[in-house]
């Protein structure tokens, strides 16, 4: 599965892509199953340059209880840093939050697909 | 400290105002991002994983009372409430958002501060000895000097677009305080048996992917010819520093590819070439500049403070604390106080807007109104009274800022790592804040003594790990957070490169490894061997043993 993320860029805040729309919580991301809705997705995410920078899709897994991104930076920025939990969306609580806080595993740079441009 | 005239307040309030008109075509959509990233870098602002994060200059780590107040008040209103300080010396803010940016400039302008040259391949903020004007161990000011070159170097048209980064520390101290020798320039003010005042120049120095020590280019420069000699060593690194690779684009490259004899005979070839007279400084220039680190206006106090002998008697919390982060002041009656920022548990480097508020308030009673930032993340009030040094001692305590393990093993530093830094590969805070509690015992960590221990994210080395007395680096091993310890490096003024230990070890080992290497060094060491003497005199192969016994 897949998910799309990007920082907004009036506030840096983590964003996912919903259905066409930005959303600040990792549980509220569109999931996608396929490569070309995914790929679309992207693409569409690209053209809105005064909205977010440097969109990407990043690589998630059904774990216990709910998806989570396999990468642990990608879980990081879903979650916040893990020296002040009170910071960051991690702070909010809930089952996709705990979902996240609960997963492993997972390479820094694994979770970010086309992170090597195709000319 | 430099007072702001009104060119240079000008200045600021027009740079201030172009951000704010660049901010808005950004979100107009009137530039796209590739053209606005490298102005916001311009101005201090890169993106971090969680949102925007803001670099701001603290020339050689001077602030005033003021300063710390606006600071404060940025953090509160602008950012999570918090800030965090560097090993340049900066402070960082990782909550900021695009849109307060202009408003942020301007209010960090009406105290004198920016964010330029904070990022970028130009010559950065330039650091000096946090006890500048304060030691009696140093020749001179190292401030004024730090002061020439901020104003040399600030838009300096030649050199905005250097091969890559570029680092200066000033020292005037035999005892290095800056890390000198880990900098693209690292200037020691000597003075010779005939009474002038001169630099020891090295260059050459850096960490991150392939670490140097500087090496000496020259033994003495006369005070008065700085400029056209740092002009002759950037037009030799601008000429021919490899543009071509980021990995090796370093001053520190070129000088190990020259060879230190072929670089120095460059250098002095380029600087035969310059017009002196259009370079270095008059004499005039800089009597104005050294008029704003005339000596303050010390008491005339009795070298000994019995209040303070009372209550030190009286307090055993304060008697630790005098141990460790107080030091001797040049001045009868004064000492200067280390302010550790890393209490049991906290991040390195991380102060709050209350803390900040402190620290000004503290400044202000009892330091004639200064506080230093120390490149080990720390804070220094440099001018106490030892009569004033259980008032504020019992105010830093309030503020949870009286730990005192000034050099111990939990004054660690460590750079934001993977919890904050975009380029980070596994965390450091929480490897230092494991660390930090399993010496939570202070007797223990006295009686282990002076030791280093430096923590980076990355390879970039922000966290100084190379030269750690014990070093650590994360590693992202499939997956994973692995940490590689290094051994032996020293940034002080016996600099060195670390050696490795071993393999890298998990997350979960790192924590029990210090504490081997610690039992290690109390069972070799003799006499009053620091854990670097040990190390020295013992090689890697205890340390070792100790370590990865278990493993075999």
């Amino acid at each position: 599965m897949k998910a799309l993320t990007a920082n907004r860029l009036i506030d840096g805040e983590v964003v996912f892509w919903s259905s066409g729309r930005w959303v600040e919580r990792f549980g509220e991301a569109e999931l996608f199953t396929d490569d070309v809705p995914a790929d679309d997705a992207e693409g569409r995410a690209k053209s809105e340059v005064t909205v977010v920078i440097d969109p990407y899709l990043i690589e998630v897994a059904e774990t216990d209880g709910g998806a989570a991104p396999i990468s642990y930076r990608e879980r990081l920025r879903a979650l916040g840093p893990t020296n002040t939990p009170e910071h960051g969306k991690q702070a909010l609580g809930g089952h996709d939050i705990e979902v996240i806080a609960h997963a492993s595993g997972g390479a820094r740079s694994g979770g970010r697909l086309n992170l090597i441009k195709r000319k | 400290m430099y007072q702001y005239d009104a060119l240079d307040k000008e200045f600021l309030a027009d740079r201030s105002a172009e951000f704010r008109h660049q901010v808005a075509r950004r979100l107009a959509g009137e530039i796209t991002e590739d053209q606005f990233k490298p102005l916001r870098l311009m101005n201090g602002l890169y993106l971090q994983l969680h949102a925007y994060m803001l670099r701001i200059a603290i020339p050689y780590g001077t602030l005033n009372v003021a300063q710390l107040r606006k600071l404060a008040w940025v953090a509160r209103t602008y950012d999570k409430g918090y800030g965090h300080f560097t090993t340049r010396t900066n402070l960082q803010f990782h909550w900021i958002k695009l849109r307060d940016m202009p408003d942020i400039l301007d209010a960090l302008a009406e105290v004198d501060l920016h964010a330029i040259q904070t990022s970028g391949n130009c010559i950065r903020n330039v650091t000096a000895d946090p006890r500048a004007g304060a030691t009696a161990e140093e020749v001179d000011d190292p401030r004024v000097w730090a002061e020439v070159i901020r104003q040399w170097s600030t838009l300096h048209p030649e050199f905005t677009y250097l091969p890559r980064k570029f680092k200066i520390a000033v020292t005037a101290s035999a005892k290095d305080r800056t890390a000198a020798k880990t900098h693209d320039i690292g200037l020691s003010l000597r003075r010779e048996r005939d009474g002038t005042l001169g630099f020891e120049v090295m260059v050459g120095g850096g960490l991150g992917r392939t670490p140097y020590i500087g090496k000496t280019v020259r033994e003495h420069l006369p005070v008065a010819r700085l400029l056209s000699y740092l002009d002759a060593i950037l037009r030799v690194y601008n000429r021919h520093g490899r543009r071509d690779n980021p990995a090796k684009a370093r001053i520190k490259i070129l000088v190990a590819q020259l060879g230190i004899e072929e670089f120095a005979r460059q250098v002095e070839a380029e600087w035969a070439l310059i017009d002196a007279s259009k370079v270095d400084l008059p004499d005039t220039e800089l009597a104005r500049i050294r008029g704003f680190f005339t000596r303050p206006d010390f008491a005339t106090l009795p070298r000994v403070s019995d209040a303070f002998d009372a209550a030190r008697a009286a307090d055993p919390g304060l008697a630790r604390f005098a141990r460790n982060n107080v030091h001797p002041h040049k001045v009868a009656g004064y000492a200067i106080v280390d302010v550790s920022l890393k209490s049991i548990g906290a991040t390195p480097g991380d102060a709050s807007a209350e803390q900040l508020e402190v620290l000004a308030d503290l400044a202000e009673r009892y330091s004639l109104g200064e506080a230093r930032v120390t490149h080990e993340q720390n804070i220094v009030l440099p001018h106490v009274k030892l009569d004033d040094l259980a008032a504020v001692y019992a105010g830093l305590k309030a503020a949870e800022l009286a730990s005192p393990n000034i050099n111990l093993v939990s004054d660690i530093i460590a750079c934001p790592g993977l919890d904050y830094c975009a380029l980070a590969n596994a965390r450091a805070i929480p490897v230092a804040q494991d660390i930090a509690r399993r010496f939570e015992n202070a007797d223990r960590a006295e009686l282990v003594g002076e030791l280093k221990i430096k923590i980076s994210g990355c390879i970039n080395a922000c966290g100084h790990h190379h030269v750690g007395h014990i070093g650590i680096l994360g590693v992202d091993k499939k997956g994973e957070e692995f940490y590689q310890l290094t051994l032996g490096g020293s940034g002080a003024e016996d600099a060195e490169v670390g050696k490795s230990l071993g393999p890298a070890l998990p997350a979960n080992r790192v924590g029990q490894a210090i504490e081997d290497l610690v039992e290690v060094y109390l069972r070799e060491r003799k006499g009053d061997e620091r854990f670097l003497d040990t190390f020295r005199r013992t090689g890697v192969e205890p340390f070792k043993e100790a370590v990865y016994a278990e493993a075999h």
